[in-house]
């Protein structure tokens, strides 16, 4: 029997950035195999601008709070979902899929992004869901607006799915990490500023909203379209973003190798 | 019990295990106990062991999807511990357990651990595929007997068989130095293990691959080069098939007369021992010639049995067991 000519190419880089394109399409695949995700991903919005945003705004009734809030809520969405979208690692596990990408040779950090990125297309999905729900409210954006925060949103959810990753390779069970992803991001919607401002919060709230990533994406995407004043200097925010995310993805990554390997 | 081991370590071992120890978050006692063996190159290895044996924790720590509690692996010369990825570009393996994504066809599966292993860039759709790929997948899946019309069914429309032929096909597709075989042909028909083990021993022909192969088909080790035989974390014996028969078992003819008495007679007239086991059973060392040259009676039967692996395993199974039992 002849072997046919399949050979492996030579380059490294070539081969990474090969595996996290393999990784993300496998995700995109599944997402398209599985249409009522695409449907929940479009609908999530309308209860989280729709609702949540609509009852504040009936209650604030402040002049500019409706681009204030789905500035807000678009950074938000695009942190929180692509967070939920990891937590398909834990179903890889449940279903031994994680043997086959963990005997592979390709770093472990090509493996996680690639996640990161697939999971970063429900966010957009979500993105888009929340921009029309805005609209259906009366609350719109420029497109300069738009293009800057779409400019963002790879960032916003790589802090998003790299914090996440801390968790996920720490547990084994889809339901817990479910929750936990939830009990992540849940605090982080309500103290990072993205529903209603947090300049009055106290102390404690006000420390603990510094050490959430969310606080920085939403503080820079209001600061960039000029919805509201910068707490901090957008190169600072970038700087936490960037140095948070950074930190995640290294304890993640090595969290999701060691907890397969370590038993 | 002494183990028998007559494997020797040479500039040609691909697989070197060393002391090699596994001991489990919360276990009383490892489940890899203080093993070491080697396996040449382009060598069949079988690593033979009754359920719960450590077979596939040993497969896990070599393959690097397992972390070990002590002891020295390296393969194709690289370090366990520092080189892992290096390890990995070497191998394939074929789980134990079903590792596919069922929510992908089978031929997204196989598309997708081809682009792991750098044999080719990722595109959308089979037909974008490079042509060595495209051949490469029709070719093993004819191999195996999966059909065109299955490679493009979701995973979890497929039978267990086929899914089992698929992942088949998926450790073939980067053709590996040392295959990793857990278990391989569980779960699939006649026909298909036929085939598999027929595309095994073209590639170990065509390219030197190492086969490392676990199964509780012992038939299937017949032809291995050498088996190391594992029970309760501990090897028991690792040597050539024929020399672990040997070691236990004794070879025999098996005769027969329609004057039963008249033989029996001739038998112990000439100081031959024998047993009788629904026919007459006679052991001999060398050559059965020495002992059908003597015989007058005319025989009805003469067969000659040659011990099995299988019967070798289970023997060395049972005196381990009655040891530790006693």
């Amino acid at each position: 029997m002849s072997e046919q000519v399949l050979t492996r190419k030579k380059s490294r880089l070539i081969r990474e950035l090969n595996t996290v394109i393999a990784v993300m399409a496998r995700e995109l695949t599944v997402f398209f195999k599985t249409p009522s995700t695409l449907v929940l991903l479009f609908v999530m919005p309308i209860f989280m601008m729709g609702l949540i945003g609509g009852n504040i705004m009936g209650m604030a009734d402040g002049e500019g709070l409706g681009t204030f809030m789905l500035v807000g809520m678009l950074v938000n969405m695009l942190f929180m979902v692509t967070a939920m979208g990891m937590t398909s690692l834990v179903d890889d596990h449940e279903t031994d899929f994680n043997q086959e990408i963990l005997v592979s040779p390709v770093s472990r950090y090509s493996l996680v992004i690639g996640k990161i990125l697939g999971a970063t297309f429900g966010a957009i999905v979500s993105m888009i869901g929340t921009l029309i729900v805005g609209l259906v409210m009366g609350i719109t954006l420029s497109i300069g607006q738009l293009l800057l925060i779409l400019a963002l949103s790879p960032l916003m959810c790589f802090a998003g799915g790299a914090m996440s990753m801390i968790l996920i390779g720490l547990i084994k069970n889809k339901k817990t990490a479910n929750y936990a992803v939830m009990l992540l991001i849940m605090p982080q919607m309500f103290l990072s500023g993205a529903i209603i401002p947090i300049n009055e919060s106290n102390m404690v709230l006000l420390v603990l909203s510094r050490v959430m990533p969310m606080t920085y994406c939403i503080d820079l995407a209001r600061a960039i379209t000029s919805v509201d004043a910068a707490m901090f200097n957008p190169l600072i925010n970038f700087a936490a973003i960037a140095l948070i995310t950074l930190v995640c993805l290294m304890i993640g990554t090595f969290f999701f190798a060691r907890s397969e390997k370590n038993r | 019990m002494e183990a028998i081991t007559t494997i020797t370590t040479n500039n040609n071992t691909v697989i070197e295990v060393k002391n090699l120890v596994k001991r489990y978050k919360g276990a009383k006692t490892p489940s890899v106990d203080n093993i070491s063996f080697s396996v040449k190159k382009g060598e069949f290895f079988a690593f033979l062991g009754p359920n719960g044996a450590g077979k596939t924790t040993t497969i896990s720590i070599l393959t690097t999807t397992l972390g070990k509690t002590s002891g020295d692996v390296k393969i194709a010369g690289f370090n366990i511990d520092t080189q892992a990825q290096e390890i990995r570009e070497k191998i394939g393996i074929i789980f134990q357990k079903p590792s596919l994504d069922r929510q992908l066809t089978a031929e997204e599966n196989i598309r997708f651990h081809a682009c792991l292993y750098g044999m080719c860039s990722y595109h959308p759709t089979f037909k974008l595929m490079p042509k060595a790929y495209r051949d490469k997948v029709t070719t093993l899946a004819h191999v195996l007997g999966l059909s065109i019309d299955a490679l493009f069914k979701p995973v979890k429309k497929l039978s267990g068989g086929m899914q089992r032929k698929l992942e088949i096909v998926r450790s073939l597709i980067h053709t590996p130095d040392v295959l990793f075989l857990d278990e391989p042909t569980q779960g699939l028909d006649a026909v298909s293990r036929r085939g598999l083990w027929e595309y095994i021993n073209s590639i170990r022909n065509q390219f030197g691959t190492t086969i490392f192969l676990t199964t509780h088909y012992i038939d299937e080790a017949e032809n291995a080069d050498n088996v190391c035989i594992i029970n309760n974390g501990k090897v028991i014996a690792c040597s050539p098939p024929e020399e672990l028969k040997k070691s236990l078992l004794k070879q025999e003819l098996i005769l027969d007369a329609q004057n039963r008495n008249e033989l029996t007679a001739e038998l112990s007239k000439l100081n031959i021992s024998y047993t009788v086991n629904g026919h007459i059973n006679v052991p001999y060392a060398e050559t059965p010639q020495e002992i059908i040259s003597q015989l007058k009676t005319k025989l009805s039967v003469l067969k000659i049995h040659e011990p099995l692996l299988e019967d070798a395993y289970i023997e060395f199974l049972n005196k381990t067991n009655n040891h530790v039992e006693t």
